[in-house]
């Protein structure tokens, strides 16, 4: 066991699955000799070498179809866009290829690659550094994706994207990175793709959170702790694919449901959990649910940006307002 | 060493054997042995059977949209032959000869045409990509493929193809700056057929070749008549040799002409003059390698009789074949979108096998009493 | 004073390290001299004075790592220098890493991120729990399962939902459910008016004994309860000299036998009392409080008050100003036996306009009835005697008394019009004649 930051773990569950898995191979632009401006992918290429670590030109389509040629011809590929706002240089791969290689050939080929990106705001950034994008890639069929919120969660999920035989896109809330740090196994564990964690169990309302916004909300209850409000929160850590049956359970038990996150509001992810949960767990309703997001706006520039990233204050008074809503 | 003679910025175009059939670059006439000849050129006769016959089939409404490739049979099929069985293909949409060749049934074919994925599933031995529609981002995959080649030490040469008006697109350059930077063991053929749906050549670049793009990678480049098949497999050899070398990848800018239409549903009377299409069937690359053959005493006009006549009996029992193969199943449909599909795609698909099975069981019970007690299992 | 303090000079530097100072305490600086060279993991930055003013103490020493937000150096911008000792402060180092992994020590531990500031701290949050006790979500669904319109149409009725059957699918809330409920638990008309809940003391079931009303008794409950919680009632008594009346029915009682009708005086007052509802229709009319109207009723139902084994049924005589006095007495005996029999037919006791209660054969004289909502008027009538009474001409007389106590809604009748009517009431009665001349 050792304290990492999310960024440690990251870099720990490289270390451990390149090692395991001479066929695993990282690159990005100054990913390979830097580390990567993050340091996330730092000391694998002093460890591994230039041919299994290396840095790219500027040239995320130029990064992704490679990716994509790579794993279809036997590598474990681990691309990395620089930061989230710049995946979109390389999203015609993302939307037309990487999910679609093992449909359009019939299972012959497959895509076991690992996307990797910084993700999310809260760094006080310049523009294109702070989005959470994850609802683009969650409309293309055929691609997971997982975003931790802890540490130890980080590590053994990325050692799951790797061994995934499918195309796993990896979201890192830069905002965490080096936010705290947590008791993380040395040796390898899977977290697995698919299932959400249950934080903290409650009766009166069920919280969906997930990335930066699980320590937000996580605040948001002990404020609430002196008004009796006994919370659930669920950590989503996977979207797709959505683990629907947990949180559906929790809204059967509790009636009440509030998803936060920092994507734009409309078609951020929480439609899709509601749409679910309206689906299997209507009659259970004793409120409308109902979601806290970053608004239809641009994310602002650093002065501006507290306006748009929901903070545990807004979080608490909407769970509040839940809970009070009568019939 | 023909790349380096042969430099596209002074407008140097490699041949060898011109379109009366004679070898007019002796020096560089390469050495294949006749079995492959006779191979080439029976690919390129059953492409051109086939191509012919999708038009057909599509006119008649038997087919849906095809691209055919009418005329740049040579560029394909002469490259393909300079490769190894373990070198890689990533075609475009316009490959058909070149997958015929590296070991695509034309059954396959006819079904990926004919709109089911099942023809994309190539046999284990066939390293050859599904047919890829958004241009440019074949080269990509070509550049990792290599680039995967390298490092794991399996000695495959990837060779992609991307058409004129392809070279404008970002992923072209992208994929190609990048497989570059890593010395991947890749070639690029350039089909340049001349017209990009209804856009001309000159309009897609200002570049008076497309070959010489190469010089902005750092790579070598070269323009070859891509009509003349021994000239494009002298050439692709050469590339080949050198990837596997690991100097890197090379630019091949296959001169030739698309005779057909763009696809089945383009007309390109519209935006281009019968003359230049004769002047071009002048030109045609399986006419000459006819002759080519013929002179070498390796074919015959009664063998060509023949056949022509193999050709057709076989291209038309395997489209019948394939317009009378089941359409793809549910399973078809859905499984294939992971390896394993999570709870809510299976859900989906249940939901929606039950519909069918329900609306089925309504309409059997509505044609006939004796099914009014039909129960669902 | 002036506290220089160390910022974050973009590209997410956290700390930096002292190379060289550039000036030492007592040194006067002016606003743009350098003061310090600062080595960060990304560049060597010379630290420029934002202030003039004299140097007065230096915040690190040469080598010592500084933070974001640590003060670098004191300047005293009031021109007179104060040399203070130099504190020797002890700047914290990072912690140095305890894992196993190829993450190098020293001072660049620190990625840039090239944009933003990241957070840096050495919290340390809980341990994950997944490996352990895999605690199951708690999900035994304690919820009424029901939608939405359901749900609110419990809360319009007043209904607790929690509370209700539910006979749909996995025990289901539906609607008619909810109706049902709420029609059974009614205890008041509509759901526009609710009784106030009190709650009852508790007995020493010991000493009583528990009896269950029937469904009479509930109606009958639900009824006195409504009236007495809506309408704000009043009773206006009078008796008066019947004698004539006496006389008149005397006369007529066996010819009325012969054609097997019981003549009683109750038909005379029937009569009497639709000629007076024509004449004050309010009497005849209901009050609607939320619509805020007056609904005057172009029928008169004539409810008649019978007292049964189970409690009181009142049935009513439709269209009572259209029958004779025969008539009325024949339908009144009719529904007494069917009421007394339970053979009365649901129509029978709806849509009534007026009521009469005759608590005389009790020997009664005057009363406070309960209107009969949504009626707006009562007459009880109280049992005819003989009392000595002045008459006009000053003399002692016995006469047929006929006491009457009228109780009105005071929402819409006030007390002068219920005089009035008692009034005309006391003419028809006392002066049967003038019935005769009225009778259509």
């Amino acid at each position: 066991m050792a304290e990492m930051t999310l960024l440690q773990a990251i870099n720990a569950a490289l270390f451990e699955q390149m090692r395991k898995d001479p066929t695993v191979v990282v690159f990005g632009e100054d990913a390979g000799f830097e580390g990567g401006v993050f340091r996330v992918t730092k000391g694998l290429q002093q460890e591994f070498g230039v041919d299994r670590v290396f840095d790219t030109p500027i040239s995320e389509a130029g990064i992704m179809g490679s990716a994509i040629g790579m794993a279809i011809n036997g590598l474990k590929p681990i691309a990395e866009m620089q930061f989230e706002g710049f995946m979109f240089n390389g999203f015609n791969q993302i939307a037309v290829h990487m999910g679609r290689m093992r449909n359009r050939s019939r299972g012959k080929y497959s895509v076991p690659m690992v996307l990797r990106m910084p993700w999310g705001g809260g760094i006080r950034a310049l523009e294109h550094h702070s989005e959470a994008v994850e609802s683009f890639i969650a409309h293309i069929p055929g691609i997971k994706i997982v975003i931790p919120s802890t540490p130890y969660d980080a590590k053994g999920l990325m050692a799951a994207a790797i061994q995934d035989p499918d195309p796993v896109v990896f979201f890192e809330p830069k905002k965490i990175y080096r936010a705290f740090k947590q008791e993380v196994p040395e040796t390898e564990y899977i977290v697995p793709i698919g299932k959400a964690r249950v934080v903290e169990q409650g009766k009166d309302i069920t919280v969906v959170a997930w990335g930066s916004m699980v320590r937000e909300v996580q605040t948001a209850i002990k404020s609430l702790e002196k008004d009796n409000i006994s919370v659930e929160l669920i950590d989503l850590r996977t979207i797709v694919p959505m683990d629907t049956e947990t949180i559906v359970n929790s809204v059967k038990k509790t009636g009440r449901l509030l998803v936060v996150h920092e994507a734009v509001r409309t078609l951020g992810f929480a439609t899709e959990i509601i749409t679910r949960v309206i689906e299997k767990a209507f009659l259970n309703l004793e409120a409308p649910p109902t979601r806290l997001t970053g608004f239809d706006i641009a994310v602002p520039l650093p002065r501006g940006e507290h306006h748009h990233m929901v903070d545990p204050k807004r979080i608490a008074f909407e769970i509040k307002q839940l809970v009070n809503y009568k019939v | 060493m023909i790349i380096s003679k042969y430099d596209p910025l002074k407008l140097e175009q490699f041949q060898v054997l011109d379109s009366e059939g004679n070898i007019v670059n002796p020096k560089f006439e390469p050495k294949i042995d006749d079995k492959t000849l006779l191979h080439m050129y029976k690919t390129m006769s059953l492409a051109r059977m086939a191509d012919i016959k999708a038009l057909q089939y599509q006119r008649q409404g038997r087919m849906l949209t095809y691209a055919p490739v009418q005329g740049q049979e040579a560029a394909q099929v002469g490259a393909m032959a300079a490769l190894e069985p373990q070198d890689w293909l990533s075609p475009a949409f316009r490959e058909f000869a070149a997958m015929l060749y590296k070991g695509v049934t034309l059954e396959q074919l006819y079904l990926y045409w004919y709109g089911n994925e099942i023809g994309s599933k190539f046999a284990d031995d066939v390293n050859v990509l599904p047919v890829n529609v958004p241009i440019g981002s074949q080269v990509g995959h070509a550049s990792g493929l290599a680039y995967a080649s390298k490092v794991l030490k399996k000695n495959q040469v990837a060779v992609t193809y991307i058409g004129d008006g392809g070279t404008s697109h970002g992923e072209f350059y992208e994929a190609m700056n990048f497989a570059t930077v890593f010395d991947a063991p890749m070639i690029t053929i350039i089909q340049n057929n001349q017209y990009a749906i209804s856009t001309p050549r000159h309009k897609a670049t200002k570049a008076k070749t497309l070959a010489q793009k190469a010089v902005a990678f750092g790579i070598p480049g070269i323009q070859v008549d891509g009509n003349d098949v021994l000239a494009m497999y002298a050439v692709t050899k050469e590339a080949a040799e050198r990837a596997r070398k690991g100097e890197g990848p090379t630019l091949i800018e296959a001169y030739t002409y698309r005779i057909g239409p763009h696809t089945t549903s383009d007309d390109p009377t519209i935006y281009r003059k019968d003359e230049e299409v004769e002047q071009w069937r002048l030109k045609d690359p399986i006419k000459r390698f006819r002759i080519y053959l013929t002179n070498k005493k390796l074919w015959s006009d009664a063998q060509e009789e023949q056949l022509q006549k193999e050709l057709e009996e076989y291209v038309t029992e395997t489209f019948k074949k394939v317009e009378n193969s089941d359409n793809p199943t549910i399973d078809d449909v859905f499984d294939y979108t992971f390896v394993n599909n999570p709870a809510d795609l299976i859900e989906q698909k249940e939901k929606y096998m039950k519909y069918l099975k329900q609306t089925f069981l309504q309409s059997l019970k509505e044609t006939s009493k004796a099914n009014k007690n039909l129960k669902e299992e | 004073m002036y506290e220089f303090k160390f910022a974050d000079i973009g590209e997410g530097i956290h700390e930096g390290q002292i190379l060289k100072w550039l000036v030492k305490v007592g040194d006067s600086v002016k606003d743009g001299n350098s003061l310090v060279v600062v080595e960060t993991d990304k560049v060597n930055a010379d630290l420029p004075s934002p202030v003039s003013g004299v140097i007065t103490k230096l915040g690190a020493k040469v080598g010592e790592t500084i933070h974001v937000g640590d003060t670098l150096v004191w300047i005293d911008e009031s021109g007179s220098a104060s040399v203070s000792e130099q504190p020797s402060e002890e700047v914290e180092q990072p912690k140095a890493k305890p894992i196993a992994m190829a993450l190098s020590e020293g001072k660049e531990d620190n990625p840039a991120g090239v944009v933003g500031s990241i957070e840096v701290s050495d919290e340390v949050i809980a341990a994950s729990t997944e490996m352990m006790t895999d605690h199951q979500v708690d999900s035994s669904p304690t919820k009424v399962l029901a939608t939405p319109v359901a749900r609110k149409m419990a809360a319009d009725l007043g209904v607790d939902i929690t509370k209700v059957k539910g006979s749909g699918e996995s025990g289901r809330v539906m609607k008619e459910d909810i109706i049902k409920a709420a029609e059974s638990s009614k205890s008041t008309t509509g759901g526009a008016i609710t009784t106030p809940v009190i709650s009852m003391p508790t007995f020493n079931e010991r000493e009583v004994t528990r009896v269950k009303i029937t469904k009479l008794r509930k109606a009958v409950v639900n009824a006195m309860s409504v009236a007495n919680a809506i309408i704000p009632m009043t009773t206006l008594m009078d008796e008066f000299d019947v004698s004539a009346l006496v006389k008149l029915r005397d006369s007529q009682k066996e010819g009325a036998k012969q054609q097997g009708v019981k003549l009683t005086y109750l038909p005379f007052i029937a009569k009497a009392i639709t000629l007076a509802l024509r004449e004050y229709p309010i009497f005849n009319s209901s009050y609607d409080h939320e619509k805020e109207e007056i609904v005057f009723k172009s029928h008169i139902n004539l409810g008649i008050a019978v007292d049964t084994n189970d409690g009181l049924i009142v049935p009513n005589i439709k269209d009572a100003d259209g029958k004779t006095i025969l008539e009325l007495a024949q339908t009144i005996d009719k529904l007494a036996e069917q009421a007394r029999a339970r053979t009365l037919k649901l129509e029978e006791l709806q849509n009534g306009s007026f009521t009469i209660t005759n608590y005389g054969a009790f020997g009664m004289k005057f009363g406070t009835p309960v209107i009969k909502h949504p009626e707006v008027a009562i007459l009880g009538v109280g049992g005819i005697y003989k009392k000595p009474i002045v008459n006009d001409a000053g003399a002692i007389i016995i006469a047929d008394m006929l006491p009457l106590s009228l109780t009105i809604d005071h929402r819409i009748i006030d007390g002068a019009d219920g005089g009035r009517f008692l009034l005309r009431l006391k003419q028809y009665l006392s002066d049967p004649a003038s019935l005769l001349l009225r009778l259509k």
